[in-house]
């Protein structure tokens, strides 16, 4: 069961990466701020992406 | 149409990459048990995804509006994307050891030692199905948005054809695969799509400027910028190992 979640969804940091992105996203999105959100969600990934290959 | 359309590539790819890994997993077993057997296992593992899919297929596509299934599908590619291109880039940076299909092997006939019958059967089932779901997530998450569920399917298929074809004749595990590079390729298209498909779910589909025509500048971006952060963190543990070294 344990490889199952794993497989599906990552690590804790990998889901953590995720959700924060989506957040951000979400939140910018919510507060009319949408153009901004499609240039900050990519370097939020690419961030989030390179943090995890250093962990 | 771009966003649609492309689901077939990494498809291919990813189901590549994980069909090499299942591969190893049932010569290892094939050894202890026998080829009928071990194939036997490997089959019965393939009908367990193939009702997966159908299953999901029918089930999300009869439940959820269309905007809850993109963003479900662009979380599940974000998931699956930046962890594979943060692997990728680990590897290439030497912060990870390359994945070793010898050592694989190995470990494979090491775990089947004075086992039984059943538990090198298991061991088969257990570890086609496990490398199928990643292939799983990715038919199901590309056909859920575009609906090209044959063709993804087929995509996943011919990656499987290909593999027990170069497999079988050779009769050893698969290590000249290029799993790494086609890691970074497949993680950088699938984050990217991830990216596209969660934003343009959560903000409407005026959301991205240039439309599907930003899907190919969000993979060119996540490409340099990972080729652009291996060559730093290499670059980085360089410097660490030679200021560890002349201590």
């Amino acid at each position: 069961m344990k490889a199952f979640v794993k497989t599906l969804f990552g690590d804790a940091h990998n889901v953590a990466v995720v959700a924060i992105l989506v957040a951000v996203s979400l939140g910018l999105i919510a507060g009319g701020q949408g153009a901004f959100a499609v240039y900050l969600a990519p370097l939020l990934a690419m961030a989030g992406i390179i943090w995890l290959a250093h962990h | 149409m771009i966003a649609t359309l492309s689901g077939f590539l990494p498809t291919f790819l990813t189901a590549s990459v994980e069909w090499v890994e299942a591969f190893t997993i049932v010569l290892a077993v094939s050894l202890t048990i026998g080829w009928g057997a071990a194939a036997g296992a490997a089959g019965a593992a393939m009908l367990t995804l193939a009702a997966l899919t159908a299953a999901t297929g029918g089930a999300l596509r009869a439940g959820l509006g269309v905007t809850t299934i993109q963003l479900v599908v662009g979380v599940f590619l974000l998931l699956f994307g930046t962890r594979w291109l943060a692997k990728a880039i680990a590897r290439h940076a030497g912060l990870k050891a390359l994945h070793d299909e010898e050592q694989e092997f190995a470990e494979t006939r090491a775990k089947l030692r004075g086992g039984t019958w059943y538990a090198a059967w298991l061991i088969a089932y257990k570890g086609v199905l496990l490398e199928g779901l990643e292939v799983w997530l990715i038919v199901v998450a590309f056909s859920l948005k575009g609906g090209l569920w044959l063709g993804n399917a087929a995509a996943a298929l011919i990656a499987l054809a290909l593999v027990c074809a170069a497999g079988l004749a050779i009769r050893a595990p698969l290590r000249r695969v290029p799993e790494n590079a086609i890691k970074f390729a497949v993680g950088t298209m699938i984050v990217s799509f991830g990216t596209y498909w969660t934003l343009e779910a959560l903000g409407g589909a005026g959301i991205w400027p240039l439309a599907d025509w930003t899907l190919l500048i969000l993979i060119a971006f996540y490409l340099l910028g990972g080729i652009a952060a291996a060559s730093v963190l290499r670059l980085r543990l360089r410097l660490r190992l030679r200021a560890a070294a002349a201590r």
